[in-house]
């Protein structure tokens, strides 16, 4: 884990600038997130899901509520271990694709691109020399 | 209590409602700014093709195929029927005109009172199904919270206590007393909790939709 985040034994996490980014599109995100009714019809639209023997946990809405909905939920008070929980789920479980369906209208790969750039600001990404990716996990 | 229920609360419980909404909707387009460069231009023109009528039905039905009605028609159905039949059994219910009539002057048409009935137990049916598959699916399981099924109960309990309400059954009074109740909390918490899909469906599927395609974009998203 040190591996893929280098600094994070010496640099603490901005949780200012964090919440920041947050603040910055909460209006929007926030909509999106509460109006999600849970009905899990996004499912199977997500060739992810389908592909991983229908784990709910390549769902995109669990996606995003477990990355971006819990950043929310924390108003931006989190830590390494919270921030490489969600890596995997925003860089790894999730290419960006757009093909997710939503029937009430929620823009999910906006969602998932605004996770990125939270945790891209911490420097939390996958790097080149990772020996597999399954340790982002 | 039921003095309190039965007269301001229903009043306190829709302008709430109506408040909400258009609190919701200002802030909703607030959010959101004229583009600088005003509308797009049109960069080229379809020409109408001529259609046929088993075109027009073909292209239909192909166009089903790309919708839930492929992955989930059971689901894709008791969805449709429950949403259409929330917002017009209790519109068009015989008691709720009368009352409506009495206390302003004017009502709506009204459904015979079996037929209202029937539509109230599909609707409870339909709620039962969602329940359902709520505790059943996995899928569904993994991001349900207590809040869900919160708003599971908001959503049902004015059908279940009406249809109680109008067989007499268990004790009348405090049925009806849990029944205007129930439907105030829903009228209350429309605004507010992720009931607020009755409103904002509409804005994302159709409005911003349209603004992706024939709207040309006139707001920035």
């Amino acid at each position: 884990m040190n591996q893929t985040v280098p600094n994070q034994e010496t640099k603490k996490v901005d949780t200012k600038k964090i919440k920041s980014l947050l603040n910055r599109r909460k209006g929007k995100m926030k909509r999106f997130l509460s109006y999600c009714a849970h009905c899990s019809l996004c499912a199977e639209s997500c060739f992810l899901y389908m592909k991983y023997k229908k784990d709910p946990k390549y769902m995109p809405s669990y996606k995003v509520i477990n990355s971006l909905g819990k950043l929310y939920k924390k108003r931006g008070n989190v830590d390494w271990k919270f921030l490489n929980e969600i890596k995997g789920i925003v860089w790894k479980n999730c290419v960006l694709c757009g093909r997710c369906y939503c029937p009430i209208g929620i823009h999910v790969p906006s969602m998932i691109a605004f996770a990125r750039t939270i945790v891209r600001s911490q420097e939390v990404y996958p790097q080149l020399d990772e020996a597999s990716p399954e340790s982002w996990l | 209590m039921f003095d309190f229920v039965q007269g301001p609360l229903i009043t306190i419980a829709f302008i709430i409602f109506i408040l909400g909404i258009l609190f919701q909707l200002i802030q909703f387009f607030r959010l959101t700014r004229k583009k600088e460069w005003g509308r797009l231009p049109i960069a080229y023109e379809m020409k109408p093709e001529k259609k046929t009528a088993e075109k027009i039905l073909a292209s239909c039905l192909a166009s089903l195929n790309g919708t839930l009605w492929k992955t989930d028609p059971v689901l894709t159905v008791a969805t449709s029927v429950f949403h259409v039949l929330l917002i017009l059994t209790p519109l068009f219910l015989l008691g709720h005109n009368i009352l409506l009539d009495q206390s302003c002057g004017w009502s709506l048409f009204s459904f015979p009172e079996p037929l209202s009935d029937g539509l109230t137990l599909i609707v409870l049916l339909c709620g039962v199904y969602f329940l359902g598959r709520r505790i059943l699916l996995a899928k569904v399981r993994a991001i349900t919270t207590i809040y869900d099924y919160v708003v599971w109960l908001i959503a049902v309990a004015p059908f279940l206590t009406g249809f109680f309400a109008y067989h007499q059954w268990f004790h009348y009074e405090t049925v009806m007393l849990v029944h205007i109740l129930s439907g105030e909390i829903m009228l209350i918490t429309i605004p507010f909790t992720k009931l607020g899909h009755m409103l904002f469906f509409f804005l994302y599927r159709f409005f911003i939709g349209g603004e992706y395609s024939f709207l040309r974009g006139s707001r920035t998203w």
